[in-house]
């Protein structure tokens, strides 16, 4: 009897818990939900004036300081309409797009074809690393886009001098984590290798290069990164086309929103690159049994 | 292999000679039009120039409290927000995606925006340079909560030790190094804050004078400006290294602990 009444309390409990239990299920997202919907909802009301009208009561006149103007901050619901106008019907954003992509993809392909070979020589050589890591650490300290006023000077401000940044801010996290990759591989494994005699490049091949990959996706990962700071500034710095240019243009035009639905294009664009890199480096570490170490 | 640090000087000086020399070389003997490339004594010629001319002083006084101002208020707010985020999971779950989302934007973009906001003076740069600087560091003291060493929780809770107690010995020290990672790594983006935004649309500022130097073809003014930075950038990335020696120093030296 006091079990069958025992369950018959627990059961009651359980249904009386049961939207609490599908809240504690998935609480990360309702509150991440909560909080970013309540965030706009303050946006839309600052520039649509919810809030002035709402507090007028209390405040009096200082209350309409409280309804924005949009050209200062866009709302949610105007950045909305303003990408859908620049996506599917004037298709403006497209050109833009193209460049800058045209840019990034230069730009990262010669860090990748630079950095690569020099971080895995420097990492193998060590009288070569010591002959270059000087240079690779002024390099590292300075902000590297304080170069692009040389840039401008030597290439002038079309397409080179644009992806010459790029390279510049992405070679570095390649060639160090390049570097790092070489120097991390397992004593052991080379020493097996040498002892069966095997030459330079089958070591390099079969050891090297296998156990440097998860370390350069993510020296990539941080050069994605790079390369877009880099296409954002080599381009507001002075270019005719290209996203960055268009946030330019439209910020000394004080359209705020075309400026947000550009810093949005980037935004996704830079997720989507480091969401594929993330996929390749799953692919890539399949055949690496898991170590607890 | 007997005397490597020897060599290691020796080599590294040596490349570092040869390129400078080469470099020097090159526009002397008008290979290369030394307008374009300068070279390395009219490098230093310049710059001796410019430590005795009081306007120089005045950008490195703008950058300086660009920088500082934006890094330490980055500081102030982005080590308790990342300890607090990671110390409740709620708050982590609210602000996460803000955090994420603003991650995911090199914080130059916003440059125009904030400019249209604050103006082309030195608050539109320090906002930047905050901006860059917080997202590193509340991210690096998030996951050095994130990562705390389970047995000391665990251990601390059977001696029923209070919430206070446990953040105060057992969390905050675990996550020095981790927010020292956040700091210098954000060192170095407050550092490309200050030149972007003094690129884009500053009236002083070392930034401002690299611009003004490329437009005017002083290639030797802008060279020692971007040395400025580079020594800059040194600097401070040495400063944090002594800091967090200093807060590290009660760590018993154990090969396992990072």
């Amino acid at each position: 009897m006091a079990a069958e009444g025992r369950s018959g309390v627990v059961t009651a409990e359980t249904r009386a818990a049961a939207p609490m239990r599908l809240y504690l299920a998935h609480e990360r997202a309702i509150l991440g939900a909560i909080g970013i919907v309540l965030f706009l909802v303050l946006w839309e009301g600052f520039e649509r004036g919810w809030w002035a009208d709402m507090l007028h009561p209390l405040l009096g006149p200082q209350a309409m300081r409280l309804a924005f103007k949009p050209i200062f901050f866009s709302s949610p619901t105007r950045i909305v309409r303003e990408a859908f106008r620049m996506v599917f019907v004037t298709g403006e954003i497209w050109k833009d797009l193209g460049w800058s992509s045209l840019e990034f993809m230069l730009g990262v392909s010669f860090a990748l074809a630079i950095g690569i070979p020099l971080g895995l020589a420097a990492g193998w050589y060590r009288r070569f690393s010591y002959a270059v890591e000087p240079f690779l650490a002024a390099l590292n300290a300075t902000p590297q886009v304080a170069f692009l006023p040389l840039l401008v000077l030597w290439m002038g401000t079309g397409l080179a001098s644009r992806v010459l940044i790029i390279v510049l801010l992405a070679v570095l996290p390649i060639a160090i984590s390049a570097l790092g990759a070489v120097r991390t591989v397992d004593v052991r494994l080379i020493r097996v290798a040498r002892s069966f005699s095997a030459g330079d490049w089958l070591l390099f091949r079969s050891i090297i290069v296998p156990s440097a990959v998860p370390f350069l996706l993510a020296g990539v990962r941080l050069a994605v990164g790079r390369g877009m700071i880099g296409i954002v500034v080599g381009e507001i710095y002075g270019s005719a086309a290209g996203i960055g240019m268009m946030i330019n243009q439209a910020g000394s035009r004080f359209e705020t929103d075309k400026v947000f639905v550009g810093v949005l294009a980037i935004a996704a664009a830079g997720v989507a690159l480091v969401e594929v890199i993330r996929c390749v480096e799953r692919r890539v570490e399949v055949w690496r049994p898991p170590v607890g170490t | 292999m007997n005397s490597p640090l020897y060599e290691r000087y020796l080599i590294g000086g040596g490349t570092l000679a040869v390129f400078l020399l080469a470099w020097e070389f090159c526009a002397d003997s008008g290979a290369v039009d030394p307008l374009f490339i300068s070279s390395p004594s009219r490098v230093a010629l310049a710059g001796a120039t410019l430590i005795v001319d009081p306007d120089f002083w005045k950008d490195v006084r703008v950058s300086a409290s660009e920088f500082i101002f934006g890094y330490v208020a980055a500081t102030v707010i982005g080590v308790p927000l990342g300890l607090a985020m990671g110390s409740s999971r709620r708050l982590s779950y609210i602000l996460g995606p803000f955090v994420d989302m603003l991650n995911a934007v090199p914080r130059v973009t916003l440059l125009p925006l904030l400019i249209i906001w604050l103006g082309i003076g030195i608050w539109s740069k320090v906002a930047v340079v905050f901006l860059g600087a917080v997202i590193p560091i509340v991210i690096s003291a998030l996951s050095g909560v994130k990562t705390n060493e389970a047995r000391f929780l665990t251990m601390a809770k059977s001696f029923s030790a209070s919430r206070g107690k446990i953040f105060g010995s057992i969390i905050l020290p675990g996550t020095v190094p981790y927010i020292f990672t956040g700091l210098k790594y954000a060192a170095g983006r407050a550092l490309l804050g200050v030149v972007v935004g003094e690129l884009y649309a500053a009236t002083a500022g070392v930034g401002h004078m690299i611009a003004d130097a490329g437009n005017m073809f002083q290639t030797d003014t802008l060279f020692f400006g971007v040395f400025v930075f580079t020594a800059t950038g040194l600097v401070v990335v040495a400063l944090l290294d002594r800091l967090e020696r200093r807060f590290e120093r009660w760590r018993p030296k154990v090969g396992a602990a990072s």
